[in-house]
């Protein structure tokens, strides 16, 4: 008979309301056997008591519904981000608080390279908060004049060059693509916004490659491991209709030293065109070979841009401060009328839709397309998410609550663009209202929260602070009225995201018969002042049975 | 006389409209009707149509037509598209991209510069029937408007469904969108590829002989030559590029497209230059393209039957000629290049 290995731990908080603080939990296959106290585990049977968690507090492992593998992939590259950030294997990179600081780290990694013909990409760089001075190439150029360079930023939007890769490129002050940021002279200063960053090529092939190679899966459960997270969604930024992608994840996933578990969703990236029928065909397809481990069958789509980048859609009176010349309204990346017809394809095949909406207008249209393919079709249980989730009204969490849909909202936006959201993009009213945690569970739609990894730093302890405290990074409260509870933020955390994944029934609570996959802190999320939340140390996770510590470089 | 040859730009159409317009029915009829190499880029690769007799190779994302036309499926995105189209070879002599039905085509043609390509105009589609209602739709309205506003020819698809009373007043509305750029009536998204495209040299020949061809039939009910009027003039002499460039800009909204290859004389004393001119809509492009290499100067026209008034563009034209001793026939520069 296999083993059973109890492990007593300073407190267990289970997220089942049986049995909500427990002494002790027994695994037996990589299952949860039993949780309660030490002699009603004892009374199974025969058993190995394991002291490792004694001193710590488990909970039901984090689940992370809303990430990409990206997070894994950018560690490939130099961080040059302003916030401190832990690599996947548990170095601590500094945060560059200004363009100089930004500058040293890349002479000291340029420094190092033999190959003087090797792209430098870096990535992570914030200037939003190098009080309005720009990187740009003029910078770059004092790192190295000859050797292209590539930095990347943090929200994605943006890239800047130095004049070696500007050159490379052929882009010169004839360039007429509109994201070439230009200098008063009309010649390009290194900024290349949105698709202008796809100019730099070579850059950007690098970018890819780095992505989705398997040690970017790798470092990817790494980040989740240090992190508490032992479920993380890649949320369709591959293309897994090409051939070898489902195989490529099913070879790393299934190596039993990957600490996470992982469901990869066909999507349509950043909206591209897809073949709604052969999406859905494939998804289908891939849910019939979905594992404990690996699991697929989701659906992502890209309806709107983001809010910072002005290019989520907002419905009226539309953007606060917009930038000058800016149009007045964001960006369809999908035709509403288009919409409904994908909707109902997916909806009919019996899938679960998660669509990226960032603006209230792009809420407003997949609930339409998902009323309207209900009407046609009746589905019980069908849990599409309304993905971001930032601008959701009332009026519409009523309707999704209706609808049975559910929400995935991006909590840390509040710390990292809250101001940002409250002085420019929308204003104060309704950047106290955005990503409202406190209205979806008053309306009644069962919701998680997210990080968008690599777009924020994957971490739910994080993720919580924020929806439970909603600071700012300049520290002001960003519309105290949809804070909640940090027993709501870690439902939301765990078991929130599992059903929203269609996987409550094998994890999200420590309860028997369910995978033995559990965050271990080094303190208790109930009894900390919730102001510091985010600063509960990780000592690592428990996947099916298996302790994975964090911080530990892979071998 | 022998030249050196040069590879010119490949000349790139962005067309544009929302969902429904016509843009997928237009694609399928350049794609038929091409007698020259069109690589046609577009969203939605499943709805292109097209005879599988036709058809001489079917990969992935690319189907082959035995015309020598492309069609090539957006799905890896813009930027990827138009490498894959720089490194064809033989190269397409034009490029026409489609875009999606939400999107600006202004946004996509700011990227169709540089490196072998050269955007030529954009045209957006609109549903006679339901373009005033899209433009006050809640989701769409700002969308469409963009679209419209981003035009630099407006074709007015499926007229024959509109009375003619609603199809002046729809006009009438649209030209105050468009900022009087020229619109086109169509039936079935049939309009001629040389008003649609550009007028192109002939494929087959020298490419100093422009060939205005407007035969791709406008509608079932009106033939090309009663909607349009092709014109076409040469001359050994040169011209006062100020002047021709101010002229082609001052040309009302009727024509629609102009195309000329020309001498215009080089500035005291400087060798004249061969210049490449475009006019599509309301707006003039031009494109030095070296010193004057001999032959004649070309221009070619196209406007719309009715307004447009050929025998006033000729006297137009040669007003802005350089009052001067024709220069040594044969001149070659130095620097000329021998590509």
């Amino acid at each position: 008979m296999a083993e059973t290995v109890i492990y007593p731990a300073r407190r267990i908080i289970t997220m089942n309301r049986a049995t909500p603080l427990a002494e002790a939990v027994a695994v037996r296959e990589g299952r949860v056997l039993a949780v309660g106290t030490l002699a009603e585990l004892e009374s199974w049977g025969p058993s190995r008591i394991d002291g490792c968690f004694a001193d710590k507090v488990l909970l039901p492992g984090f689940i992370e519904a809303h990430s990409h593998v990206m997070a894994g992939g950018a560690w490939s590259f130099p961080y040059v981000g302003f916030f401190d950030r832990r690599d996947p294997n548990g170095r601590v990179w500094k945060g560059c608080a200004s363009i100089d600081e930004v500058l040293d780290r890349l002479i000291e990694v340029e420094s190092s390279m033999e190959d003087p013909n090797e792209l430098l990409v870096a990535w992570g760089l914030d200037p939003i908060y190098f009080s309005g001075e720009r990187l740009l190439a003029r910078h770059l150029d004092r790192v190295s004049t000859s050797r292209r360079m590539f930095v990347y930023h943090a929200n994605g939007h943006l890239g800047t060059v130095n004049t070696a890769m500007l050159a490379a490129s052929e882009i010169t002050s004839k360039s007429t693509s509109p994201g070439v940021a230009r200098d008063a002279n009309g010649e390009p200063n290194g900024e290349l916004q949105e698709s202008a960053m796809g100019l730099a090529r070579a850059a950007f092939e690098k970018l890819i490659i780095g992505w989705s190679s398997p040690e970017a899966k790798w470092r990817f459960a790494y980040e989740a491991r240090n992190a508490g997270h032992t479920l993380i969604t890649d949320l369709g930024s591959t293309r897994l209709a090409d051939p070898g992608q489902a195989e490529a994840w099913s070879e790393v996933v299934s190596d039993p030293t990957y600490p996470a578990r992982v469901v990869v969703a066909v999507g349509t990236g950043l909206g591209g065109p897809v073949d709604p029928p052969s999406m859905a065909d494939l998804a289908v397809r891939l849910r019939a070979e979905s594992t404990d481990k690996l699991h697929f069958g989701i659906v992502k789509l890209v309806l709107d841009g983001s809010i910072q980048g002005y290019t989520a859609r907002v419905s009226w009176p539309h953007y606060y401060r917009p930038p000058e010349g800016h149009h007045g309204n964001g960006l369809w990346l999908i035709a509403p009328d288009q919409l409904n017809d994908m909707v109902l394809e997916f909806h009919r095949a019996g899938l679960t839709i998660h669509a990226h909406c960032n603006g209230d207008q792009a809420t407003e249209v997949f609930v339409n397309a998902v009323e309207a393919a209900l009407e046609s079709h009746p589905r019980w249980d069908h849990r599409h998410t309304v993905q971001h989730c930032q601008m959701t009204t009332p009026a519409q969490y009523r309707r999704m609550a209706a609808l049975g849909m559910c929400a995935n909202i991006f909590s840390n936006h509040i710390f990292y663009w809250g101001d940002q959201h409250r002085d420019r993009s929308i204003g104060p009213e309704r950047a106290a209202k955005m990503d409202a945690c406190a209205t979806a569970l008053r309306e009644g739609v069962s919701f998680s929260i997210h990080s968008d990894a690599p777009v924020t730093p994957m971490g739910h302890l994080h993720t919580m602070w924020c929806a439970v405290n909603r600071l700012t990074s300049t520290g002001h409260v960003l519309g105290p009225g949809e804070c909640i509870s940090v027993m709501d933020a870690l439902h939301a955390a765990t078991i929130g995201a599992a059903f929203q994944l269609k996987l409550d029934h094998v994890m999200g609570s420590i309860e028997v018969g369910k995978f033995a996959d559990f965050a271990v802190l080094d303190d208790d999320p109930l009894s900390v002042d919730p102001v510091v939340l985010k600063d509960i140390p990780v000592w690592g996770t428990m996947v099916g049975g298996v302790p994975f510590k964090a911080g530990v470089a892979p071998t | 006389m022998s030249r050196p040859s040069r590879k010119s730009d490949i000349a790139v159409t962005v067309l544009g409209g929302y969902l429904g317009a016509g843009k997928t029915t237009l694609v399928n009829h350049i794609l038929r009707s091409a007698d020259e190499r069109i690589v046609v880029l577009v969203n939605d690769f499943g709805s292109v149509s097209i005879d599988e007799d036709l058809i001489v190779a079917k990969e992935n994302d690319r189907i082959t037509l035995a015309n020598g036309c492309i069609c090539c499926s957006l799905v890896d995105g813009l930027a990827s598209a138009l490498e894959q189209v720089r490194e064809l070879d033989p190269a397409p002599t034009r490029l026409v991209i489609e875009a999606s039905g939400v999107a600006d085509p202004a946004s996509i043609a700011a990227y169709a510069h540089g490196r072998g390509i050269e955007l030529d105009g954009v045209i957006t589609m609109a549903d006679a029937e339901t373009i005033r209602a899209r433009t006050k739709d809640v989701y769409v309205g700002d969308t469409v408007l963009r679209q419209i506003a981003s035009a630099d020819l407006l074709v007015i698809n499926k007229v024959d469904l509109v009375d003619p009373d609603t199809l002046t007043a729809l006009r009438s509305w649209l030209s105050s969108l468009t900022g009087g750029r020229p619109m086109i009536d169509a039936v079935q998204g049939k309009v001629p590829l040389d008003v649609l495209l550009g007028i192109e040299a002939e494929p087959h020949r020298d490419d100093t002989r422009l060939n205005v061809d407007t035969a791709f039939v406008a509608s079932d009910h009106h033939t090309a030559n009663e909607v349009f009027v092709p014109w076409h003039m040469t001359t050994d002499e040169a011209f006062d590029r100020e002047a021709l460039l101010s002229l082609l800009g001052s040309w009302p909204s009727d024509v629609v497209r102009v195309k000329g290859i020309v001498r215009t004389s080089g500035s005291r004393g400087e060798p004249d230059i061969r210049m490449v001119v475009h006019r599509v809509g309301l707006r003039v492009t031009t494109q030095d393209d070296g010193p004057w290499r001999g032959g004649p100067s070309q221009l070619a026209v196209i406007g719309l039957r009715g307004p447009s008034d050929p025998s006033s563009w000729e006297a137009q034209v040669r007003a802005t000629i350089v009052n001067r001793p024709v220069s040594r026939p044969g001149f070659r520069s130095p620097t000329e290049p021998t590509l």
